[in-house]
């Protein structure tokens, strides 16, 4: 009995953070989002549902389809560049997966801001990728690449491959090679065991992987701000748009409850196809 | 041993306490709390060396954090705040700004009337302005085959994906308003609606929409036209005299960044003394020759550079009682705005 009481009491503080941390502020956000915004400035206490009516307007709308497809395309080039990647990374000695893991985390150590901020001065026109280009006899002229859909991507792709190379490396890392060897002896082909037997047992990591790049990707404006110019209108974007310069908070909340809610979507769906209930491969 | 280890810490500890006692001795101090890099440091340290008063900078991002903050506070902890016209406004009606008495800033003779008595305090009772700006074209003649002189010019098919223009849909909505006859403060719906209409026509030459150091961009050849804030159209024009400033001939819209003393500041005598400080022409052409805001001290004018009189003094043709300042509107006609600018932003983006 005063066993079981003790390790409630452990587990006390924890509770207390989350609920302030996190549930405390979620219950705000969802009430703020039934609210009527004040004249001047802040809330009232009046029950409404237009503000979730204003975001079925087809402008708002149109940036939650801007904002899917930006993450679909970028989830997409994100799993063909991070699955083969991860898959072989796995594969190396282990004295060349620490590395490789080290190289991984390096970026981490700087903001992903400030490593964007690298990406506009390469870009620039007349930077050094178009110095690079011109000077190789490439291209004639500057390509013009900053404030376009394919910098927006690159910054996309750049920001969240490492996330799905460890998930997959994770998922790949663990599986058993012997299970390989045991099917080319019962005759089956490289390309018919990977099949068959790797793709299956790395699909819960690179499940993971894709659902650990999508839903940042939803949520990842200011890579669409500052690199594509503030002209691919994410909703994350509208947020920060309403929530500063408009002054209408409750706007604001209701479309995060439903960016919240869309998540939560994917999150169920990704449990129900992979059947597994954590994510693999986590920081 | 043990016994003389806590004497030794206890006395230690006692004297410390004693230390900070003797070091408690009042020195003058103010907070300052504004936008970072709005005071250039040789001024504030000037005045340090002078007065003996010791100023503690803290910055906000944006007006309405200064706004959230000053209201957690009730309007204390901060003696000098500078904001933009627009927030001081709501600061006046929330009561956070005290009453000045101008007996104390006998230097406040200097300020250009003409950008005193303005909608957000129309007495000048609780502010008094830092500097102002307005909203100019800019563009590079070697890389524009037209001449561009007024907003609707921007309109041209030849300015194809090549103008950046600040994300401020109440600046870049408001020049078209003032382009299209109306007020820069409309409030008819269907007159926001209609220049709106008219923006999405310029939306293929859009190829930039950034608030912060537009500048970058028009130096590097991102973009041949910028419409951007006056501080950024010096920086640009200081490192390429060869860009062309343009007053939009509809008339232009502008904006007016004030100090004032928060109702329960803290050192309020110190406050006092900064603001006529800063008010003395020699320390205010310092300011506006560093910040590259619109100089709203009629003394400082003449102290000028001449390297930037040009772009911080107003220009004789422009009459600033046909010029607008912007103001606070209804909350349906801001939603409006809100709603035809992401209909805007995403157009670009096709």
């Amino acid at each position: 009995m005063n066993k079981k009481y003790n390790i409630w009491f452990l587990l006390f503080p924890f509770y207390l953070f989350s609920i302030v941390v996190i549930a405390f502020p979620l219950i705000y956000m969802v009430l703020l989002s039934f609210q009527t915004r004040a004249d001047i400035w802040g809330v009232i206490n009046e029950f409404t549902w237009k503000n979730y009516q204003d975001i079925l307007q087809p402008t708002y709308l149109q940036t939650f389809v801007q904002s899917f497809k930006l993450a679909l395309t970028s989830t997409f080039l994100i799993s063909i560049i991070g699955y083969p990647f991860g898959y072989f990374m796995a594969k190396l000695s282990k004295k060349w997966k620490k590395r490789m893991l080290l190289l991984l985390m390096i970026p981490f150590w700087t903001s992903s801001l400030i490593r964007l901020y690298g990406w506009i001065i390469i870009f620039r026109t007349n930077g050094p990728l178009d110095q690079i280009l011109m000077s190789l006899h490439l291209t004639k002229e500057p390509l013009r690449m900053l404030y376009t859909y394919p910098s927006v991507l690159i910054g996309m792709v750049y920001i969240l491959l490492p996330f799905m190379i460890l998930a997959v490396y994770s998922s790949a890392e663990k599986m058993d090679w012997s299970l390989i060897e045991a099917a080319k002896d019962l005759g089956a082909t490289s390309f018919q065991a990977f099949c068959t037997i790797t793709m299956k047992l790395t699909l819960p990591g690179f499940l993971s992987g894709i659902i650990l790049t999508f839903i940042p990707s939803m949520g990842l404006f200011f890579v669409a701000d500052l690199l594509g110019g503030n002209k691919i209108v994410l909703v994350g974007s509208i947020i920060q748009e309403q929530l500063l310069k408009v002054h209408n908070w409750p706007f604001a909340a209701a479309l995060s409850v439903i960016l919240m809610l869309l998540t939560t979507i994917m999150i169920t769906l990704y449990k129900r196809i992979s059947h597994s209930t954590e994510l693999e491969g986590v920081l | 041993m043990k016994k003389l280890l806590s004497l030794t810490l206890c006395s230690i500890f006692s004297l410390s306490v004693l230390a900070g006692c003797t070091k408690t001795k009042p020195v003058a101090e103010l907070n300052l709390y504004t936008w970072d890099n709005l005071f250039p440091k040789e001024v504030l340290d000037n005045f340090t060396k002078e007065t003996g008063i010791k100023i503690n900078y803290s910055t906000f991002d944006s007006n309405e954090a200064m706004l959230a903050k000053l209201e957690s506070t009730k309007g204390g902890d901060y003696d000098v705040v500078v904001a933009d016209d627009y927030i001081i406004e709501m600061a006046i009606k929330e009561k956070l700004a005290k009453s000045l008495d101008k007996t104390r800033i006998p230097n406040i003779k200097n300020v250009n009337p003409l950008y005193q008595g303005h909608y957000f305090d129309p007495k000048d009772q609780y502010s008094v302005p830092y500097g102002a700006g307005i909203q100019t074209i800019i563009y590079n003649p070697d890389l524009v085959k037209i001449d561009i002189t007024g907003f609707d010019d921007l309109l041209d098919p030849s300015l194809k994906n090549s103008i950046g223009i600040t994300n401020n849909f109440r600046v870049i909505h408001g020049m078209s308003l003032i382009a299209d006859g109306k007020s820069v403060n409309e409030e008819n719906i269907e007159a926001i609606e209609k220049t709106g209409k008219k923006l999405l026509k310029m939306a293929p030459n859009i190829r930039l929409i950034k608030e912060e150091n537009l500048q970058d961009d028009i130096l590097s050849g991102d973009i041949s036209v910028g419409l951007m804030y006056t501080s950024q159209v010096t920086q640009a024009c200081v490192a390429n005299p060869k860009l062309k400033v343009v007053y939009p001939k509809e008339g232009v819209g502008f904006g007016i960044m004030a100090q004032f003393i928060p109702v329960h500041a803290p050192h309020e005598k110190e406050a006092y003394t900064f603001i006529d400080y800063i008010l003395r022409p020699e320390v205010s052409k310092t300011c506006f020759e560093n910040v590259g805001y619109y100089s709203t001290n009629k003394e400082a004018d003449q102290l000028i550079d001449k390297k930037y009189r040009e772009f911080l003094t107003l220009p004789s043709s422009l009459k600033i009682d046909e010029m607008e300042v912007m103001r606070n509107i209804s909350n349906e006609a801001m939603e409006t705005h809100a709603r035809l600018w992401t209909e805007f932003r995403s157009a670009c983006g096709q």
